[in-house]
């Protein structure tokens, strides 16, 4: 019964933002230049039949354009914006609706982002066809698929617990900022963690930021490793809790203390 | 001049009255540039060269783009605004003025935050770049070369919107530009290649200008001086161009 | 009184003379013009209103005069230049208030402001000072120079914006909606201000709005447009007589009143506690209507106001000998 009830906002966000046509080709504009400009680089670092850490050049611009399409998936202001809507006290009128409120805004996010990352996925897929031929294995570039969807899932659920923190402070811009960078590095967008120095791996590998960007594109670029899978499953089941728990506080604070 | 003089200073006067989180701003840009840097000494922990270029040739280069874009982001941030500008009819009050369009909106908005990036880019030149009084010339005049191509663009770009009324093309470009320029221009190949030197010439915005710093020649900084000083007129023409089409935001339609 | 300095070579001609200006938005099919074919011209030393409602185009008209836009046909001159073609050098001798756009810088005193236009408009370190002081003393506005422009309220801000847009003694003001925001007081504020400016200065006055009150306090002469085109063009005590003869009279009553007898009085609506009534002031005066309505009725509360000005446009087309063509 919730679950059909969320489905309407997912559905709808969905729906909204395909129609915007200005903002999907934004989106995808930037998401094709990034990824053509990191492909570009690692290529040209691996060099003809060469390889870095491991991985060819083809596989270095199927992990490229994998990374970028999980992060890129989602609006990259969300965690301001978010922040925003509850530090102006707009997300009271929210939590007088019969759904929890956390709830509904993943729902709608997941809804934007599921289009978004479909669109992105299709022509990233493409791009690296023609400039590199097919994934290096079938069998990872179809695990990759629910890979992506769980590397989105898990990066929305944690941002909304970073936006969760306006909450108790007014201004989230700097937790956002910090947030994306941990991810760009330590989640494997800019870079494969293997090429993290050695020392910094295991840390980055612990961490749930692997699981937003990294296992994606690591299963993408021909590793058939299916455990990065049940890897983002565990900490999905780890940071749901923790989302609903953190805006049930920060809701009760706004009860008591006022918005 | 004497007139873009005094709008320049009550800009900066007008930024520091309005920096609000400024601290907090600068810290969060200059963390920015140093995760870039980051980076770079990772990537090039793994790799030695690129195509030519090595770890001190990028971060050269790194320190040309954050030294020059910081400039004109920050003192000429209206390149930034002027679709905004067009599309809300922003630009009457400039018109009122008895000024040349161009200079004067540009001048007239300073983003302090900005100001950061130059910081940046100048310290990390002379922690890196073994600057010689040879180098630092060539970087200074390189980097401002690189501004005027960098700024002239996003003229261009912005001044579409005279002529598509939309503002969304121009916040591509300047993305864009701005990543294209960040990584040495060698790594493209082609067409792709071919654009970076004409269309969008983030080549000449950061690469070219670091390459002659390190390989100083008569050839290479006639040619960055010629590709500037095209695109500044280039620039000029466009908006020139566009503004006798200018609307001043009135939107009308049949229906209203 | 402050005296200002003489029109210095003013040209003898017209201050505006425009003669079939056409501005068309958009293109195609779905193109719209916002001007079309307007003829006007205005003498030196003139306060004209030049008025009409939302969309009749008369902020276009003040753009294109100033030589912000460029019309697509039809020729004009102000103070002798063609306004997009010599924008600049017609920009040192207007000044131009909109009222929805702000000269001043938000963040900043107003005083830094007009140290910054000096600048542009090349007025040396002496005129700019004597200029301030003069300014601030007419427009009564010297001890808000000195406050950040956020911190003024709008009508405070206005006497700023005046100050700012007449700094460099322009010989013709154009003003877009001035009073617009604006409440009762500082409206009355403002418009007594350019009445003085005129009568001191010799400044022309070119003033759009769409309230009636701004025309029977500022101006001496009035052109209504509507649909990009001008439909009624005559002195102000002429208008008064023709058009703005009808006041509307709305009184709160304790009880409901007796009927009211007296020529030129109408009754629009009548309640209870309300009464709503026109009166043809060429009848009878306001005055007498007050007084009759004080002495035979209960009246809790009583207001007079102007009619709408599309209820003056409708009047306009009813009257013969408007251009043909020009119907809505």
């Amino acid at each position: 019964m919730t679950a059909r009830r969320l489905a309407v906002p997912l559905l709808t966000a969905g729906g909204r933002l395909l129609a915007d046509r200005g903002a999907v080709i934004g989106d995808l504009g930037f998401y094709l230049i990034v990824t053509v400009v990191l492909s570009a680089l690692w290529r040209a670092a691996a060099g003809p039949g060469g390889e870095i850490v491991g991985y060819s050049a083809g596989a270095l611009t199927w992990y490229a354009a994998t990374s970028e399409a999980a992060i890129c998936a989602i609006s990259i202001r969300l965690i301001a914006e978010v922040g925003d809507d509850i530090s102006s006290g707009d997300v009271v009128t929210e939590m007088l609706r019969p759904l929890p409120v956390i709830a509904v805004r993943l729902s709608v996010q997941a809804g934007r982002s599921l289009v978004r990352l479909s669109i992105l996925v299709v022509a990233g897929a493409g791009l690296c066809w023609i400039t590199v031929g097919p994934p290096p294995s079938g069998t990872g570039a179809l695990l990759a698929l629910p890979s992506l969807v769980l590397a989105v899932a898990a990066n929305l659920v944690l941002q909304h617990t970073v936006a969760a923190v306006a909450f108790w402070l007014r201004d989230t811009r700097a937790p956002w900022f910090v947030y994306q960078k941990l991810v760009f590095v330590l989640g494997g967008m800019l870079l494969p963690l293997q090429v993290l120095p050695d020392a910094l791996q295991p840390v980055a590998l612990a961490l749930p930021f692997m699981t937003m960007a990294y296992a994606p594109a690591r299963l993408a670029s021909g590793s058939v490793e299916p455990w990065l899978l049940l890897v983002q499953l565990a900490w999905l089941v780890v940071l749901v809790p923790v989302v609903v728990a953190t805006f049930r506080l920060g809701e009760n604070r706004v009860q008591v203390v006022g918005g | 001049m004497r007139g873009l003089l005094a709008v320049l200073r009550t800009a900066l006067a007008d930024a520091l009255a309005r920096r609000g989180a400024f601290w907090a701003q600068i810290v969060m840009m200059v963390l920015n540039d140093l995760v870039l840097i980051a980076f770079w000494l990772i990537f090039f922990s793994r790799v030695d060269t690129v195509r030519g270029w090595d770890g001190q040739r990028v971060l050269v280069l790194f320190a040309v783009l954050a030294t020059g874009a910081g400039l004109v982001l920050g003192l000429l941030s209206n390149c930034r605004r002027i679709p905004e500008a067009i599309v809300r009819g922003r630009l009457d009050e400039t018109l009122t003025l008895p000024v040349r369009p161009l200079p004067h909106l540009l001048v007239s908005r300073v983003d302090t935050i900005n100001l950061g990036d130059v910081v940046v880019g100048v310290s990390l030149f002379a922690l890196v770049a073994h600057p010689t009084p040879s180098r630092v010339a060539l970087f200074v005049i390189g980097t401002l070369l690189g501004a005027v191509v960098f700024a002239s663009f996003l003229i261009i770009a912005g001044s579409l919107a005279f002529f598509v009324n939309r503002d969304e093309p121009a916040g591509l470009a300047l993305h864009a530009v701005l990543l294209f320029s960040s990584y040495p221009v060698d790594i493209f190949t082609g067409p792709a290649k071919l654009l970076l030197y004409t269309v969008v010439p983030a080549a000449f915005v950061a690469a070219v200008p670091a390459r002659l710093v390190e390989q100083p020649s008569a050839a290479g900084a006639g040619l960055i001086l010629a590709v500037a000083a095209g695109f500044a007129v280039a620039a000029w023409a466009v908006f020139t161009l566009g503004l006798r089409r200018y609307s001043s935001g009135s939107v009308w339609t049949r229906a209203a | 009184m402050v005296v200002m300095s003489a029109l210095p070579d003013s040209p003898t001609g017209p201050a505006i003379q425009a003669r079939g200006l056409v501005r068309r938005f958009g293109s195609g099919p779905a193109a719209v013009e916002a001007v079309a074919d307007l003829t006007v011209t205005v003498e030196q030393g003139e306060r004209l209103a030049f008025i009409g409602p939302n969309g009749a185009g008369k902020s276009t008209s003040i753009k294109i005069l100033t030589g912000i836009l460029r019309p697509n046909a039809g020729h004009a001159r102000v103070l002798g230049l063609v306004p997009w073609q010599e924008r600049r050098q017609l920009a040192r001798r207007i000044g131009t208030l909109f009222g929805q756009r702000s000269q001043l810088w938000f963040e900043l005193t107003a005083r830094q402001t007009f140290h910054m236009l000096a600048a542009i408009y090349g007025l040396d370190r002496g005129t700019q000072v004597r200029r301030v002081a003069e300014l601030g003393e007419l427009l009564d506005a010297a001890d808000l120079f000195d406050a950040p422009v956020r911190t003024l309220s709008l009508g405070q801000r206005m006497r700023c914006e005046l100050t700012a847009c007449l700094l460099h003694e322009p010989q013709l003001l154009f003003l877009d909606e001035p009073t617009i925001g604006l409440d009762l007081l500082a409206k009355q504020r403002l418009r007594e201000l350019l009445v003085q400016l005129n009568e001191v200065a010799g400044t022309t006055i070119f003033l759009t709005s769409h309230d009636v009150a701004d025309i029977e306090h500022v101006a001496d002469r009035v052109v209504v447009v509507n649909a990009g085109q001008v439909i009624y063009d005559d002195t102000v005590p002429a208008l008064r007589r023709n058009l703005l003869s009808t006041k509307l009279i709305d009184v709160g009553l304790e009880h409901p009143a007796a009927p009211l007898s007296l020529p030129g009085v109408s009754v629009l609506d009548q309640g209870e506690t309300t009464l709503r009534l026109a009166v043809d002031t060429t009848a009878t005066s306001v005055r007498e209507v007050l007084d009759a309505v004080l002495i035979g009725c209960a009246v809790s509360d009583i207001s007079v106001t102007d009619p709408p000005l599309e209820q003056v446009i409708s009047r306009i087309y009813q009257q013969p000998g408007t251009p043909a063509g020009a119907g809505p």
